[in-house]
């Protein structure tokens, strides 16, 4: 009885195996007309190549079944349902990284959760290709594909495009067992060496250039005669930045209401930390009064998304917007001059990579954005009047909305939609290796060794410091200002610390009130840090920092003589030190000034030798009347020898200064300072005299010594040989 | 090997009597300090020229600058030739049976050749922050941590029962027994931290080796007295048979130091690197432990503990955590420097400073 149904199991199950799968193929195969499984969103920019793939496939195999798989909620939700696809949804979410965490517990649920669904929906659809678009949307579909290959139930291609030069975290991880690899830019061939392909970036068809008078017909709004038209946008899911600012811009456009229009599309973003709409409403009425908001009305108008962006883009003279690969594509595709502010703080700043790449073949403006704090909130920030004066300026100049507008053509890789073609019908006779033109690519410094390049000019000649000429690009270092400034905002203070020196040597010069506010910042460090010897929570090399910042900016006011008066009686001495330091810098200033005069003297007093020798040398070019002398004789009989010779420094710089004439007498009071020192510079001989040959030998340059003539040389050596 | 062949010798015949003087521990440690000395200035000067043409420079500052006004460029692993020097004497006077010895080479050369790894990467690699990773050297440390600890406590012990008792300076009698796991973490702890505090301080030309050869010279005369059943009796310490042996070792080891001192001596001819300074922590930290003296070494060697104590508290505490210097600078002699002390005089003041907790320390031996 025991065997018989072991037996009848066993038959049962070797049954299933080879059976399933065999019959699970002849549904594969019933099926006669190409079927192609989408996946991919979270943003349009994932979305729309999707569907421009799609759209691609439909127009060579005219019966193609497309099924789009995304996650409820998101862009793909409206597009897709809009470009009339088939849509389902399965459970996934973004990478939350490695750490353990209830995020990453809850990450593996929804994931596991998506990859059963999309097993079900893989195993009744039966596709012949997956074109998975990136965004984590696009993870379950991925992987379920692999596990059913994995167990032969499945000859499912997977083909993945890449829209960004730095490949995203899911792409990079899975995209090493998909078949292809579609890149958009040759440099992410390098992530990629096996299975990539470049093939630029597919641009929907409708994404076409239509004559103006077309285009204005289609539209939804009337745009009055004779304007100028500025096409504003976040990408599909908007930009709080971009949104705010436009909002804040509207108040300098008034003036010029009569010959321009915005549009303004902001986005379908409506999740709980930012609603697109409902914030962009709320900040026009705040901002603005009944009347203006009517004559606003005159020249703006808005919507959550443009479904046919094609025309929006057509009427448009210039076009504002994120730097992302699909916008940029499309722009290039259209040809449309355009001002680009780049997402700051993304993984690899990739756009701001892609708009450096665009700025250089000169087809685009660049806006960087501002990172500050916000209550307790980390905001990023454009200015709208500075954005409402570029947008102004670039209209006012048609020249080079022209110019701008023919390099922009010529910006993008083209056809790549039928090199996409070519790889999924697997086209033997398309070139596709050739006909790229690689963007120059000069990666981008990370903080660390924008640091170090430029504290080293810095030190190597303080007084001919240009930051712009050190970094070699201007526009790459107004973004390195921005991303310095955004340190500022880090809760860790290593960061903000990184941030005060990077601010001061890129000469930020704008943020110079927030350093100040760091160095005059009161509010105590923890308990326990306290406990330790810490102080505030700017903590003190914080402090010091932003003094030396405030010496590399080389700026001086009565905010910062303020701050530095702060400074000079710091808790923390290196504080203190470094704020003489400063009074030295601008000792020219800050010459005979009472109050600084009895600060420097005090710290005379201090107990940290550092503050007493750097007050000791800063009186030296502050002080204006004896008592700046007689101070500094008091230090005549000091302990540390450091400030004794500070202090000689000091009178020294006084005579230079004519605050005191020498004299013997001045000369028989220096007489009784302490000359012993406990220090000396050793000298090695033979190391100085390997220097200069080294020098020598480096340079080419041999310094003219007295040459002995043969006459006075020994017999032996003069004698030429026979 | 002498010590093993005299014994051989008067077993065979009275005419080889003469040869019991080996059996005296002030003779074999005195011929074992000459020995090293002696080995120390025989070898040096071809040492330094080999590591010379090997490129084995010190390599903290850049590479391929000759400063007039430093010292980069001069040559390191000097440990070696300590290493060389103490082996060579044991190799002639010591006795290899007895575990007391054993244990201190074994720590000796163990910590040696984590020294010396760790040197060897620095020049390869022409940085002196790219040697052995932190992790591993603290990974190798802990292995010998372990099995030192393991061996104090097990059956094996040289100490016997005594192993797990704490005794304390200017206390007689046993403060507590802390039981074999508490004492073994105990000497884990300790073992690494002595190592790495020696580490620390060799900062400065004959800044580690005088201080260690006072404190070798301290325990080498506590290894005299508590290896002696009459002194050890008289000044109430616990008798440890056979420890007199750790004052051959000892004088050896002090042999060596002062030999190398003639050429480390400001301006350097050759630094002891990694090598030397992590064998001579080691050392430090093994014959304390053998001798009952790990709770006199923070006073013996109270500058190695400053020094480790003001780097690590500067580092960990002050910059790294509360974003401020709690000390001009770190270590203790770098401090110094910077307050414009010279180097030659910071070092011949921290001898002085040592020499006095040595003496003190000496002066537990009565007051008790």
């Amino acid at each position: 009885m025991n065997y018989l149904s072991i037996a009848a199991l066993l038959i049962i199950s070797l049954l299933l195996l080879v059976f399933l799968p065999a019959a699970y193929r002849w549904h594969l195969l019933a099926g006669r007309e190409l079927r192609v499984l989408l996946t991919g969103g979270g943003t349009g920019g994932h979305v729309n190549p999707a569907l421009a793939i799609a759209e691609g496939i439909k127009q060579r195999e005219p019966g193609t079944r497309f099924l789009y798989v995304g996650v409820r909620g998101k862009a793909e939700a409206v597009i897709v349902r809009r470009a009339g696809y088939p849509l389902r949804f399965v459970s996934s979410e973004g990478f939350p990284g490695l750490r353990p965490s209830p995020a990453s517990l809850r990450f593996l649920c929804r994931l596991s959760l998506g990859i059963c669904q999309s097993i079900v929906i893989l195993l009744g659809f039966a596709p012949r290709w997956v074109i998975a678009t990136g965004g984590y949307v696009s993870a379950p579909i991925i992987c379920a594909t692999l596990l059913l290959r994995a167990l032969r139930l499945s000859p499912t291609k997977i083909f993945v495009h890449e829209q960004n030069s730095i490949p995203g975290q899911l792409n990079a991880f899975l995209g090493r067992w998909s078949d292809r690899i579609l890149l958009t830019f040759p440099q992410t061939l390098s992530f990629f060496p096996k299975n990539g392909v470049v093939v630029g970036y597919p641009v929907r068809h409708s994404i076409v250039t239509k004559p103006k008078e077309e285009a204005l017909e289609q539209l939804a709004f009337t745009i009055p005669e004779k304007r100028q038209v500025v096409f504003v946008f976040g990408g599909s899911q908007g930009a709080r930045t971009i949104n705010r600012a436009i909002v804040d811009a509207l108040r300098h456009f008034i003036p010029h209401r009569e010959r321009l229009f915005i549009i303004h599309g902001m986005g379908l973003n409506k999740s709980s930390d930012y609603h697109a709409e409902r914030d962009t409403e709320n900040r026009l009425k705040a901002q603005y009064s009944r009347e203006e908001r009517d004559l606003i009305e005159t020249f703006y108008y808005r919507k959550d998304y443009f479904h046919n962006i094609a025309d929006v883009y057509s009427v448009s003279d210039l076009v504002v917007c994120r730097s992302g690969a699909g916008s940029l594509n499309e722009i290039s595709h259209l040809g449309k001059p355009s001002l680009l502010i780049p997402k700051a703080n993304l993984p690899g700043d990739h756009q701001v990579m892609n708009a450096r790449a665009m700025k250089h073949s000169g087809a685009t403006e660049i806006l960087f954005e501002d990172t500050v704090v916000e209550g307790n909130e980390v905001l990023e920030r454009v200015d709208g009047s500075a954005l409402a004066e570029r947008i102004l300026r670039l209209l006012n100049d048609p020249d080079r909305l022209r110019e701008m507008a023919a390099k922009s053509l010529l910006f993008l890789r083209r056809r790549s939609n039928e090199r996409i073609l070519s790889e999924l019908f697997e086209d033997q006779n398309y070139n596709n290796g050739t006909g790229f033109h690689s963007i120059p690519f000069k990666p981008l410094m990370n903080n660390h060794r924008l640091l170090h390049l430029l504290s080293a000019t810095y030190q190597a000649s303080p007084g001919d410091f240009d930051p712009v000429r050190a970094v070699g690009d201007e526009d790459d270092l107004i973004y390195y200002r921005h991303r310095a400034a955004a340190l500022l905002t880090h809760e860790a203070w290593q960061d903000r610390n990184l941030g005060v020196k990077l601010v001061g040597l890129t000469r930020y010069e704008e943020k110079i009130p927030a350093l100040l506010l760091m160095l005059t910042d009161r509010q105590p460090a923890a308990l326990v840090k306290r406990l330790f010897g810490g102080d505030f929570k700017q903590v003190g090399f914080i402090r010091r920092n932003v003094v030396q910042a405030l010496q590399v900016l080389n700026r001086f006011n009565a905010e910062i003589e303020q701050s530095l008066l702060m400074a000079i009686a710091d808790p923390y001495f290196e504080v203190r030190a470094q704020a003489c330091r400063a009074a030295a810098h601008f000792g020219f200033l800050l010459a005979g000034k009472e109050q600084w005069l009895q600060a420097l003297l005090a710290c005379l007093q201090d107990k940290s030798f550092e503050v007493k020798a750097e007050a000791a040398r800063a009186v030296g070019e502050v002080g204006t009347d004896g008592r700046a002398v007689e101070a500094l004789m008091a230090l005549k009989e000091d302990l540390l020898w450091q400030v004794r010779d500070a202090a000689l420094r000091g009178i020294k710089r006084l005579m230079e200064r004519r605050v005191i004439a020498p004299s013997e007498e001045l000369l028989s009071q220096v007489g009784t300072f302490v000359l012993t020192a406990t220090d000396f510079s050793p000298h090695f001989s033979i190391k100085a005299t390997y220097r200069t040959i080294q020098d020598c030998c480096r340079e080419g340059a041999v310094e003219e010594g007295p040459v002995q003539s043969p006459a006075l040389l020994p017999d032996a050596l003069a004698r030429k040989p026979r | 090997m002498i010590y093993e062949l005299c014994n051989l010798l008067m077993e065979l015949s009275e005419r080889f009597s003469f040869c019991r003087l080996v059996n005296y521990i002030t003779f074999r440690s005195i011929m074992a300090a000459l020995t090293s000395v002696i080995f120390v200035f025989l070898f040096s000067r071809p040492f330094i020229l080999c590591m010379h043409r090997r490129s084995f420079w010190d390599q903290v500052r850049e590479t391929g600058t000759h400063s007039a006004f430093d010292k980069s460029g001069t040559p390191t692993m000097g440990g070696l030739l300590i290493i060389g020097a103490v082996l060579s004497s044991m190799m002639i006077w010591g006795n290899w049976h007895n575990p007391f010895l054993l244990c201190s080479l074994a720590g000796m050369i163990w910590f040696g050749l984590i020294g010396f790894w760790d040197d060897y990467a620095k020049v390869r690699r022409h940085s002196g922050d790219k040697g052995m990773s932190e992790r591993t050297k603290l990974i190798l440390q802990s292995l010998f941590g372990i099995g030192f600890a393991w061996v104090c406590v097990g059956t094996y012990a040289p100490l016997g029962t005594l192993a797990t008792q704490l005794y304390v300076p200017f206390y007689k009698y046993p403060l507590i027994d802390l039981g074999p796991y508490l004492y073994g973490a105990f000497i884990f702890l300790f073992v690494i931290f002595v190592s790495n505090a020696v580490n620390i301080t060799d900062g400065l030309d004959g800044l580690a080796i005088t201080p260690s050869l006072f404190v070798v010279t301290v325990l080498a005369i506590f290894a005299y007295v508590e290896g002696n059943k009459i002194y050890s009796a008289y000044l109430y310490y616990p008798y440890l048979r056979g420890a007199g042996e750790l004052t051959i070792f000892a004088a050896a080891f002090a042999g060596a130091g002062l030999g190398f001192l003639w050429y480390n001596a400001y301006p350097a001819q050759i630094f002891m690197g990694d090598t030397g300074s992590l064998a001579i922590g080691g050392t430090m930290s093994v014959l304390s432990v053998l001798l009952k003296q790990e709770m006199l070494f923070p006073l013996l060697g109270g500058l190695f503990i400053a020094e480790a104590l003001t780097s690590q508290i500067q580092d960990k505490i002050g910059v790294q955590w509360l974003g401020r210097r709690l000390f001009y600078r770190a270590p203790l002699h770098h401090n110094l420097q910077h307050i414009g002390i010279a180097e030659t005089k910071v070092v011949i003041r921290l001898w002085i400073v040592s020499g006095i907790l040595a003496l003190i320390s000496l002066a537990t031996l009565k007051l008790r």
